[in-house]
C-alpha cells in the first residue's frame, strides 16, 4: 500500500486503463458507441463534451455501476468490465460522483475514515475499537488536511456547504489510495479560489496515479491535463494534448467553440 | 412465572405477555453513534454520574422493590436488551425489521431446549444457557439476513415481516421443536450454589446478561464494523464504491442484531421456564419497533429507555384499564409527531441547549403541564366512553329513562349531562392553550437571540 504521495512510476507497458470498443445501450438508446481509449500510467486525462454526451455513463461503466453492452475494459491487464463496484475499487480504481455522494449524517472525519478503513481490510473487524488503529486515524487526518476540511472535522457531512462537500467527495475518493482515479466534475460549484486549490491538489495527488476527469471548467482542463478526449454522442471525436484539442477544427465546431476560443 | 404479568398484556398469552420492562433512566445520554455528541466536560460528567446511579439502582433494586416490581424490572431489562439489539439493525444500520420476534422467539426456544438437554450441569450450567439464545438467533439471523438484505428499504421490511410470519404459522405444527400449542417448558436447575428459584436470583442473572450484552453492543458501535454499520444506513451505494461488500456487511449486522435479540429471548425463557409459538407473534415484532422509536433510535441507550418506560407503563396501566393498548398507540403517535427523536431526544435537547437548566426546566415544566392536561382529558373521555359503550352498561339502559351514572375516578358521572363532557373539554382547551403559549414564548426567546 503506497502512501498517499508516492513516486512517479516510469512504466511503459500496459496502460493504466484500457477501453476497447466499449458500448452501452439502454434499450434503443445507444449512449456509448464504441469508445476506445488508453489511459497511460501517470497520465491526467480529461473528458469534455456537451451535456448528454455520455461522460458520466462512461464513468459508470468503468467503475462498475453499469455493465457494458459490448467491448472490453482493462485495469492494467485485468478485465473489469461488468465486475461489481467494490471489486473494481479493491483492484485500485476509485471514483467520485457528479452529484455529491457522501454520508450526510456522519462527521466529515468519519466520512473519510470509512474510506480509509477499507484499505486495511477491516470490513469485518469487531474485536478492536476503531480508535486503536492509529494509522487509519492518521491517514484520515491527513486527508482532512489535504482537502482543507480540518476545521470541519466534526461537522456532519450534510451540513457542509456545497463546495466543501465537493472537497469531501474528492477526499473520500482518495481514501482508498487508488491507482486510477475517476473524478466526475469535481470542481462544479466551487469558487475560483477553491477551484485553483483543488486543481493544485489534484496535480499533486495524481503523481503516481492515473487520473481521468470530467470537468466543465476549461481552464482547469487545459492546465491540469496531459491529454483530452472529446466525447460527442457517445463517441470520442478527438483525443490529444490540450494544444491539439484547442486547434482541432472538428472539436471547435462540435463543442468548444465559444468557451475556449475566447 | 408470575401471574400478575399475564394480565398485563391482555391478549398475549403466557410467556409473551411478559415482555415489559424496565429500567428507567438507563438511558441518558451517552453515546450517540449517529451524530457524535460534542459535549463539554460537565455534560459528560453528568452522563457518567447518571449511568453510575442507574447502575447502582439496578443493583439494589431487588432489595428495595416489592416482589411484583422485581418481576416487572426483569421484564423491563429483557425488553431493553431486545430493543437495543433491534436498534443495531434499524437505528444504526438503517434496516427496519418488522419481524424481530422471530429471533427473540428462536432464542427462547433454543434456550429452553438447552435447559432440558443439559439440565444445567456440566460445562454449561444454568446461568450460561442464554448463550444458546444467541446461537439460535445468530443462525436464524444468518439465513433470514442473507435473504432479506438482498433488498433494502420497504422491501427489506416486508421480507423480515414475511419470514417472521412464516415461522409463526409453521411453529404450531412443528410439534417436536416448538411443542405445538402447549409449547415447551423447562426448569431452572441450581448452579454455582444458587437455586435460581427465587426471583432475586433470576433478576441478577437477567441483569448480568443484559448489562454484558449492552456493553458488548456499545463496544460494537466503536469497532470498524460498527462504524461501517452507520455507513450502511447513510449511503450503502457509496460504500460499494469505497470497496465494501455491502451485502456481506448487512448480513453481519443482521446476525449481530439477531444474536442479541436471541439472548433477550433466552432470558425470557429462563425467566418463564416456558415458551410457545406465541413468541413469534407479530405483536412482539411491532412492540420492539414502537419501543425503540419511542425511546429514540439515534442514541445508543434510547431504545432501552423506550422499552423500559413502555414496559413499565404496560405493567402499571394494564391492570387499571382495558384501553391501555390504545394509550400505548397514542403515546407512540404523539411522540413521533412532537418528539421525533424520541425520549432520548429530549435528553440531547437538554444537553445541547445553550440555555441554563433553570430556563429549560421552566419550559419543560410548562410543556409537561399542558401535555398532562390534554392527557387527562383524553383519558377521562376514553374511560368514560369505554364504559358507556360497553355491553354491561348498554344492557342496563331502559328506553325513555335517563342514562344512569357511571363511577369513574371515585365520582359519579352522568354520561347524558353536558357538564360531564365539559370537564374534558375544558382540560383539553386549557392544555392546548398552555402548550401554545409555552411554545410561542420558546420561539420568541429563540428569535430574540437570533436577532
Amino acid at each position: 500500500m503506497s502512501a498517499v504521495n508516492s513516486i512517479h512510476p516510469v512504466s511503459t507497458s500496459p496502460a493504466a486503463l484500457t477501453l476497447r470498443n466499449v458500448s452501452k445501450s439502454f434499450g434503443e438508446a445507444h449512449i456509448i458507441r464504441g469508445v476506445d481509449l488508453e489511459l497511460q500510467r501517470g497520465e491526467r486525462h480529461a473528458f469534455i463534451g456537451p451535456n448528454g454526451a455520455g461522460k458520466s455513463t462512461l464513468f459508470h461503466l468503468i467503475s462498475g455501476n453499469f455493465k457494458p453492452s459490448a467491448g472490453e475494459i482493462l485495469l492494467g491487464e485485468l478485465p473489469i468490465g461488468g465486475l461489481s463496484p467494490e471489486r473494481i475499487n479493491r483492484m485500485g480504481l476509485a471514483r467520485s460522483f457528479q452529484i455529491t455522494n457522501i454520508f450526510p449524517r456522519l462527521s466529515v472525519f468519519e466520512n473519510l475514515r470509512l474510506g480509509v478503513m477499507q484499505r486495511f481490510g477491516m470490513q469485518y473487524t469487531l474485536w478492536r475499537p476503531i480508535s486503536q488503529y492509529r494509522k487509519v486515524t492518521a491517514l484520515a487526518e491527513q486527508l482532512l488536511e489535504q482537502v482543507r476540511l480540518v476545521r470541519h472535522r466534526d461537522t456532519l457531512g450534510g451540513e457542509l456547504s456545497y463546495s466543501e462537500q465537493r472537497s469531501l467527495e474528492i477526499g473520500m475518493t482518495l481514501a482508498s489510495d487508488p491507482k486510477v482515479l475517476l473524478l466526475d466534475e469535481p470542481m462544479a460549484g466551487m469558487s475560483r479560489e477553491e477551484t485553483d486549490y483543488t486543481a493544485e491538489l489534484l496535480r499533486e495527488l495524481s503523481v503516481g496515479r492515473s487520473l481521468m476527469i470530467v470537468e466543465h471548467d476549461m481552464d482547469v482542463v487545459f492546465s491540469l491535463c496531459d491529454r483530452i478526449s472529446v466525447l460527442v454522442y457517445g463517441q470520442v471525436v478527438a483525443t490529444g494534448t490540450p494544444e491539439e484539442i484547442r486547434n482541432n477544427a472538428q472539436v471547435q465546431e462540435a463543442y468548444l467553440g465559444k468557451e475556449v476560443a475566447a | 412465572m408470575n401471574e400478575s404479568t399475564n394480565k398485563v398484556l391482555p391478549g398475549l398469552p403466557g410467556s409473551a405477555a411478559k415482555m415489559r420492562p424496565d429500567v428507567s433512566p438507563t438511558v441518558s445520554a451517552t453515546a450517540s453513534p449517529a451524530t457524535s455528541l460534542r459535549s463539554p466536560a460537565a455534560v459528560s460528567l453528568a452522563s457518567r454520574l447518571l449511568m453510575v446511579s442507574v447502575l447502582l439502582l439496578l443493583l439494589i433494586a431487588p432489595f428495595v422493590l416489592p416482589q411484583a416490581l422485581v418481576n416487572a424490572a426483569i421484564q423491563m431489562l429483557i425488553a431493553a436488551l431486545f430493543a437495543t439489539a433491534f436498534n443495531v439493525l434499524a437505528g444504526q444500520g438503517g434496516m427496519l425489521s418488522f419481524g424481530h420476534a422471530a429471533y427473540f422467539g428462536i432464542g427462547a426456544f433454543a434456550t429452553l431446549h438447552a435447559m432440558n438437554a443439559l439440565g444445567g450441569a456440566g460445562l454449561l450450567p444454568t446461568p450460561l444457557l442464554p448463550i444458546f439464545g444467541a446461537l439460535g438467533g445468530c443462525l436464524l439471523g444468518l439465513v433470514a439476513g442473507w435473504f432479506s438484505t438482498q433488498r433494502s428499504g420497504v422491501y427489506f421490511s416486508m421480507i423480515t415481516l414475511a419470514l417472521a410470519e412464516l415461522l409463526h404459522a409453521l411453529a404450531p405444527h412443528l410439534t417436536s421443536v416448538f411443542g405445538g400449542e402447549a409449547g415447551v417448558s423447562s426448569m431452572r436447575m441450581p448452579a454455582w450454589g444458587l437455586s435460581f428459584g427465587e426471583p432475586m436470583h433470576v433478576y441478577y442473572l437477567t441483569l448480568a446478561w443484559v448489562l454484558a450484552s449492552l456493553g458488548a453492543l456499545f463496544f460494537f458501535t466503536r469497532t470498524p464494523l460498527g462504524r461501517l454499520t452507520l455507513g450502511l444506513r447513510e449511503n450503502a451505494m457509496r460504500l460499494k464504491f469505497l470497496g465494501y461488500d455491502v451485502h456481506a456487511a448487512r448480513v453481519m449486522v443482521f446476525m449481530i442484531s439477531a444474536s442479541f435479540a436471541g439472548v433477550a429471548g433466552g432470558l425470557l425463557a429462563m425467566n418463564n421456564e416456558a415458551g410457545n409459538y406465541v413468541l413469534f407473534d407479530v405483536r412482539l415484532s411491532s412492540e420492539v419497533v414502537l419501543n425503540a422509536y419511542i425511546g429514540g433510535t439515534g442514541v445508543f441507550f434510547g431504545p432501552a429507555l423506550g422499552a423500559a418506560v413502555m414496559t413499565f407503563f404496560g405493567y402499571a396501566v394494564s391492570d387499571l384499564t382495558r384501553s391501555w393498548l390504545l394509550y400505548q398507540g397514542l403515546i407512540f403517535v404523539v411522540v413521533m409527531m412532537f418528539m421525533p427523536n424520541g425520549l432520548s431526544g429530549v435528553v440531547l435537547w437538554w444537553q445541547r441547549s445553550q440555555r441554563s437548566s433553570a430556563v429549560l426546566a421552566r419550559y419543560a415544566a410548562g410543556w409537561s403541564l399542558g401535555a398532562l392536561a390534554c392527557a387527562a382529558a383524553v383519558v377521562f373521555s376514553v374511560e368514560l366512553l369505554q364504559r358507556v359503550l360497553g355491553s354491561d352498561y348498554q344492557s342496563q339502559l331502559v328506553d325513555a329513562q335517563p342514562w344512569p351514572a357511571i363511577t369513574l375516578f371515585g365520582r359519579d358521572w352522568l354520561p347524558g349531562a353536558v357538564s360531564t363532557w365539559l370537564l374534558p373539554l375544558l382540560l383539553l382547551v386549557a392544555g392546548g392553550l398552555i402548550l401554545n403559549r409555552v411554545t410561542r414564548a420558546w420561539d420568541a426567546l429563540n428569535e430574540e437571540e437570533a436577532a
